[in-house]
């Protein structure tokens, strides 16, 4: 499959095919064993008398009831695992979700102090950029999106190439490591 | 000084109820400002733009329910755009939870709008487990990877993907994402096969990916709610980004104030303390 990346001609082709098939049939089946260990894991919580058992419950009649009204009546617009999905999950998900901005406001209000040079380096940059990304930010000063663009396209930018080389490098590394056997933690050894 | 020392201690509650207000103030009465066009999101829209009528592009919805205000009006806009083009677009979802019935959804609704035709003009390829695999197999044969669509059909009784072996035949994929998918698409797809692709994303992974924009590896990237926006203004279907930007504009100068505030109140307190003055 690596060597798929690299060159390309029937045999190798065939060959990456064919693993990738292999690999397709193996994510479905890792999906199934995770819905089986999920269960197993809430029903012993349920079985043992857990404090969170009512959670556990919730979780099991949920996962019966929208992998049942999926497999029986389909995933159609207008069937009971849409409305579901539409009415519930999606709205409850958002709604998680939509907390951040309380709890951001509040952190920010806080805990963003400029005790130092660099927090008070990291604190103008935030304003710039926050004004920068909204239609207001261009009444308060006209210059506001080109400098905002610069932080983002050009610093921004820099440190998060650095971060995709060096997890890139790792994540090479370490499979170098587990492809010869040096790293074997996973398999419970050290 | 017992002012700013109150100011310290303010109760979070009031501080919840005026980021409630900023939500819901101009989500009643919209302000209707206008959005500066970054060159990432007019690099995307012309991206769409250059394709000749009829060109097939594959849109991805690899989102999750959680992120809909943000993502939902990037993909609206981008199926707007594309059909309005008459460009014939394949739907398909790398996240299980909802995005297959997200993907569904949107595209019934914007085909709808523009009377287009499910097989014929765009397609629904739902969800398939195992996304690594998924994103390289469909480089060989889609219908190896999605023996049917979402709905069950199978691939070949569906004009438009009969014309669809694989990613040659698509002329540009556009990834909405709110996830790390599109880092596979780019070192996947691009990477292997070289297919033309953008990104809509949220605002917190836009950063990451002007890497990419810069690299040549990504098309044009619409960053988070006011990607959405700007590609809504330069397509003339100003609808609900270029509304959230309201509420985004008066919660991102609402919490500069607090951190204006809380900074002041700080050093002020601080400075008093250290003074042995009363405060």
């Amino acid at each position: 499959m690596v060597l798929a990346f690299f060159v390309r001609g029937p045999i190798v082709d065939r060959v990456s095919d064919e693993a990738l098939r292999g690999q397709t049939i193996v994510g479905g089946i890792a999906l199934l064993l995770g819905v089986f260990s999920i269960s197993q894991v809430h029903w012993r919580r349920i079985a043992s008398g857990h404090a969170d058992r009512g959670y556990s419950a919730i979780l099991l009649v949920c996962l019966v009831a929208m992998a049942g009204f999926g497999t029986v009546q389909g995933v159609e617009a207008g069937g009971v695992f849409d409305w579901l999905f539409e009415r519930l999950q999606a709205p409850m998900m958002a709604t998680m979700f939509s907390m951040l901005a309380f709890f951001i406001a509040s952190a920010a209000y806080r805990a963003f102090r400029a005790r130092t040079i660099t927090s008070a380096i990291l604190l103008l940059t935030a304003v710039i950029v926050m004004l920068g990304r909204i239609p207001m930010g261009q009444y308060v000063y006209d210059g506001l999106p080109a400098w905002t663009n610069w932080i983002m396209t050009v610093p921004s930018v820099a440190v998060q190439r650095g971060i995709i080389i060096g997890a890139a490098l790792g994540a090479a590394s370490i499979s170098l490591r587990v492809l010869l056997g040096i790293e074997r933690s996973y398999l419970g050894r050290g | 000084m017992r002012f700013w020392e109150k100011m310290q201690g303010i109760d979070r509650r009031v501080i919840f109820t005026l980021i409630f207000a900023s939500v819901i103030v101009p989500t009643l009465w919209p302000l209707h400002l206008p959005t500066a066009i970054t060159p990432e999101t007019q690099a995307f829209f012309n991206a769409i733009d250059s394709l000749p009528p009829g060109a097939r592009v594959m849109l991805p919805f690899d989102v999750w329910p959680s992120t809909l205000a943000e993502t939902e009006p990037m993909a609206v806009a981008a199926l707007r755009h594309c059909f309005k083009k008459n460009l014939r677009v394949i739907g398909l979802s790398n996240v299980a939870m909802g995005g297959p019935s997200i993907a569904d959804r949107i595209l019934k609704r914007i085909g709808d709008e523009f009377g287009k035709t499910y097989g014929i003009d765009y397609v629904n390829l739902g969800y398939k487990a195992n996304y690594q695999a998924v994103l390289l197999g469909m480089g060989s044969k889609i219908a190896d990877i999605f023996p049917t669509d979402h709905h069950g059909t199978r691939l070949d009784s569906l004009p438009l993907m009969r014309e669809v072996p694989n990613y040659d035949s698509v002329r540009f994929i556009l990834i909405v994402s709110d996830n790390a998918m599109v880092d596979y698409w780019v070192s996947l797809v691009n990477a292997r096969f070289g297919t033309p692709m953008g990104a809509g994303v949220t605002a917190v992974m836009a950063p990451k990916q002007l890497s990419y924009i810069q690299a040549g590896q990504l098309h044009g990237l619409l960053g988070g709610m006011k990607g959405a926006a700007e590609y809504e203004s330069l397509i003339g279907y100003v609808d609900k980004a270029n509304r959230g930007m309201d509420s985004q504009s008066l919660i991102h100068l609402l919490i500069i104030g607090f951190i204006v505030l809380g900074n002041v109140g700080h050093f002020v307190v601080r400075r008093t303390k250290g003074r042995g003055g009363q405060i």
